[in-house]
């Protein structure tokens, strides 16, 4: 009998194993890899500027209000065990602290973060 | 509540949850021929259908790999490889009945921090080609993973603050009687919705969409291409999958073994969300991150504080 | 014949097909999407995809020299079939997959000899490529130069050379000849990189000939240049052609132009359905296009497609996601002689998928009848056929417009809410058409 997290160490091997042997079968059934590099596609054109680049976004707002959500998780999951134990004031606490954080979403959906087209 | 299983189970957990998406896979393959190519004229001809994933995979085996111009094949690949990975591990807190290979405590935080690589994943294997279609698909999953992931989240805990408890045996445990989709089909739906997301398949396909030539995936080709897809639907094989013990009451149920009504429950969901898809388009995030914020988010939340008052009154 | 070799042999029998249609080859492209669907071969949308390059038309040895280039691009052995002629679909995939066939089971030979070639060729264009590069200025494909973006020194050098200056016209450093991308001002007043991209012309669910020259800032369109290859000499479009026809005296029934038109419009909605990620009421589409071309009966037409129209028309997602794009009131789309159904939906995308439904269901009612076409009211699927302008013409000449500022998968609907016919003898403003 293992332990919980040693059993999934396990199967991160099994997994990892597998992987290995799929790309070990793809490596005796597919012909030699080529070795030169091809254009990236894009029409049938080539590009004429590399893809890597700063890439821009519209969403860029939505990902600060995530970060607050995001962070608030970290108390959410421990609360879900203590609730009946701590009673009434653990379930006010946690929604009033959630009601701050909504009103900042909706201020941002007010402001149109969250639609970029 | 749950029983111990065992060491070979390792083994067994990754061709079961193969074996499932073969026969999904299938299934979708049926449906799209349908509607390409019209009712199958007979029995064979709807085998052949359903066997078009396996052939498929024969194909990519057999296909070599090619690397785009100065690609970055290292972040490229680790993206490829981290799709079937992160939905195997996150596999591991399934249960199969009673049982699974591992029930920590914290069961719900892992299956969510495992699903949550497919972000990495997504936009690793978009960027890896150098290529400017593939890196669109990669950013498309970002903004998709900032809509779906916080409606997602409310929705498991949700779950757990029904049973207490963040471990999954647990949450099985508590809807012996009355299943929890039942007092919460707002956070039932919820999380079917994201198991979607979070897969990046059907509606929420448009990291992968056709109109960027196939997104993130568009370089990959051979044997990463087979991993990447393939990895693909495991996530949502196990995405699914985990919304029978989260919401479905798990092994709980009348006259059958409890693993045979896992299998059960787990099949109807996902045909439901195989032949669900049929109805609905692509949904683009500059329309539904909106939707998930102002609609999703507050109404999970009103899910929650509800199931908060039920607990405190139990 | 050993394991490995049957293996080889047995995973190219259902080959992923690409298929690159060239002005001109209408007829060819349905032809070879009938076949293709007949053998359950899928179409692929990226070269990585595929095994065979299905090119329908005659390519001039320019665009043939692309298209060759393409086919390197595709995973080895990658094999090239054109189709050049009506009726010759079936042959030509037949032959592509016995050739396709025989190379899987003894790769070793065949295959390297191409490679060599392709990779020689290959070099040889990226240095004299249309970029404004000079070759030679980084190391070609040195592997010490193959993470241009990622590594700190790639935007180390371009900012020191002119980044927070303000005077971003610093000297291109190119690595594996190409250079990065410069910057310019975004739509809301940033400065950001602006990646010129070439979009087109081999792209699933795209006007055939089409090419989009764009400066994308992220996902988004900042600007688009409109471009094509060079297309038929006559001009002649496959979806115009009975009125073409009947433009010259020839009589031409009322059944047959319905047909057509219905046709088009369905070949048009399923590219746009299909881009909007709804592949179920495309794929029936599609099919039921040329079931209206192979002359199935109009009763059998209309049942169909009132079937899937009415799933379409009600669906409130579609509604939901396709609304407010690509707006166009009849008021600027007269003002830019656009004429047809994008005139008279008088609205966004969502609106011009409505009126081809609408008219779609209209044509169906006309299939057998065999009255000839008035002479004087040529109207064909994209508007009046005959003038001095043909009716795509305006449709092109507003895309840069409306592209302008939209997210990239929206600039995709939106080009294909209008669907320009690029086989008209449509011209584009920025002079010789495509340099390859």
């Amino acid at each position: 009998m293992l332990t919980a997290w040693a059993s999934i160490l396990l199967l991160l091997g099994v997994v990892v194993a597998g992987l290995v042997v799929v790309y070990g079968v793809s490596m005796w059934l597919a012909p030699a890899r080529s070795v030169g590099e091809v254009e990236p596609f894009s029409g049938g054109f080539a590009p004429e500027q590399h893809a890597f680049s700063r890439f821009h976004v519209r969403w860029y707002p939505i990902t600060m209000i995530f970060l607050a959500f995001d962070m608030e998780m970290l108390f959410m999951y421990p609360w879900v065990k203590v609730v009946s134990e701590v009673g009434v004031a653990a379930v006010v606490e946690m929604f009033l602290f959630l009601a701050i954080l909504f009103a900042g979403v909706l201020y941002a959906g007010r402001e149109g973060a969250f639609r970029w087209t | 509540m749950s029983e111990a299983v065992p060491p070979w189970a390792v083994v067994i957990l990754p061709i079961a949850l193969v074996s499932v998406a073969v026969v999904t896979v299938g299934f979708d393959a049926v449906l799209s021929a349908a509607a390409v190519r019209g009712r199958p004229g007979s029995l064979r001809e709807l085998g052949f259908r359903a066997a078009a994933p396996l052939r498929e995979v024969l194909r990519l085996l057999v296909q070599p790999s090619r690397r785009t111009t100065a690609a970055d094949t290292a972040l490229g690949r680790i993206g490829v490889v981290l799709v079937p990975v992160a939905a195997v591990l996150a596999g591991a807190v399934l249960p199969l009945g009673f049982r699974s290979l591992s029930d920590p405590t914290v069961g719900i935080v892992w299956f969510n921090a495992m699903e949550a690589l497919a972000w990495a994943a997504v936009w690793l294997t978009g960027w890896g080609p150098n290529s400017a279609l593939s890196l669109i698909g990669g950013y498309r999953f970002l903004a998709q993973g900032l809509a779906y992931e916080l409606p997602h989240m409310f929705a498991i805990t949700t779950a757990a603050l029904g049973a207490e408890s963040l471990q999954v045996g647990e949450v099985v445990a508590a809807q012996d009687g009355l299943w929890f989709a039942v007092w919460m089909p707002v956070a039932f739906f919820v999380y079917l919705l994201s198991a979607m997301a979070m897969s990046f398949w059907g509606p929420f396909g448009h990291p992968l969409g056709r109109d960027a030539a196939g997104g993130a995936a568009m370089e990959l080709s051979g044997v990463d291409r087979l991993v990447f897809l393939g990895g693909r639907w495991l996530l949502m094989v196990v995405t699914a999958g985990v919304s029978v013990p989260l919401f479905l009451g798990g092994g709980h149920g009348p006259l059958l073994p409890a693993w045979a009504w896992t299998l059960v429950k787990t099949a109807l969901v996902l045909a439901a969300l195989v032949a669900g898809r049929r109805l609905l388009p692509t949904l683009r995030m500059e329309r539904y991150t909106e939707f998930a914020w102002l609609v999703l988010v507050p109404a999970t939340l009103l899910q929650a504080l509800v199931v908060a008052v039920v607990v405190l009154n139990r | 014949m050993d394991l490995r070799s049957r293996l080889r042999r047995r995973a190219v029998q259902s080959p992923v097909v690409l298929v690159a249609v060239l002005p001109g080859a209408t007829e060819l492209r349905l032809d070879v999407e009938a076949e293709l669907r007949r053998r359950g071969w899928d179409i692929a949308g990226a070269p990585a995809v595929a095994d065979l390059l299905v090119v329908c038309g005659s390519p001039d040895p320019d665009v043939g020299r692309r298209l060759d280039t393409l086919r390197r691009a595709m995973p080895q052995p990658a094999l090239r079939v054109d189709v050049s002629r009506p009726g010759r679909a079936a042959q030509a995939l037949d032959e592509g997959l016995a050739l396709l066939s025989e190379r899987a089971a003894s790769p070793s030979e065949s295959a390297s000899g191409h490679e060599d070639a392709g990779a020689g060729e290959h070099q040889a264009h990226s240095g004299s490529g249309s970029a404004p590069a000079e070759p030679g200025h980084g190391a070609p494909h040195g592997h010490e130069h193959q993470h241009p973006g990622h590594e700190a020194a790639g935007h180390t050098e371009q900012d020191a050379h002119g980044g927070h200056g303000g005077h971003d016209h610093h000297a291109m450093s190119t690595v594996a000849g190409l250079p990065m991308a410069d910057r310019a001002d975004d739509r809301d007043g940033l400065r950001l990189d602006r990646l010129l991209l070439p979009l087109g012309p081999v792209l699933a669910d795209w006007p055939a000939g089409l090419i989009l020259r764009c400066a994308l800032q992220g996902d988004i369109v900042q600007e688009v240049r409109v471009d094509r290859l060079p297309g038929p000499p006559d001009g002649t479009s496959f979806w115009n052609e009975p009125w073409l026809r009947a433009s010259r005296g020839e009589p031409v029934a009322l059944g047959v132009g319905a047909r057509r038109r219905c046709a088009a419009h369905l070949d048009s909605l399923g590219r746009l359905l299909s881009l909007a990620g709804w592949g179920d009421p495309a794929a029936r589409l599609r099919r039921l296009r040329d079931e209206v071309l192979d002359g199935a009966p109009a009763g059998q037409c209309g049942e169909r497609l009132r079937a899937v129209a009415g799933r379409v028309e009600r669906s409130r997602t579609l509604r939901w996601g396709l609304a407010g794009l690509g707006r166009l009131p009849a008021e600027r789309a007269r003002r830019w002689g656009v004429t047809g159904p994008a005139l008279e939906a008088d609205g966004d995308v969502h609106d011009r998928l409505l009126v081809w439904l609408r008219e779609a269901r209209r044509a169906v009612r006309d299939f057998d009848d065999v009255r000839p076409l008035p002479a004087g009211e040529l109207i064909g699927p994209r508007g009046t056929v005959g003038g001095s302008r043909p009716p795509s013409q305006a449709l092109l000449d507003v895309l840069p417009e409306l592209l302008a500022g939209a997210e990239f998968g929206c600039a995709r609907l939106i080009v294909a809410s209008l669907d320009p016919d690029v086989d008209e003898s449509v011209a584009v403003s920025a002079g010789d058409g495509a340099h390859v």
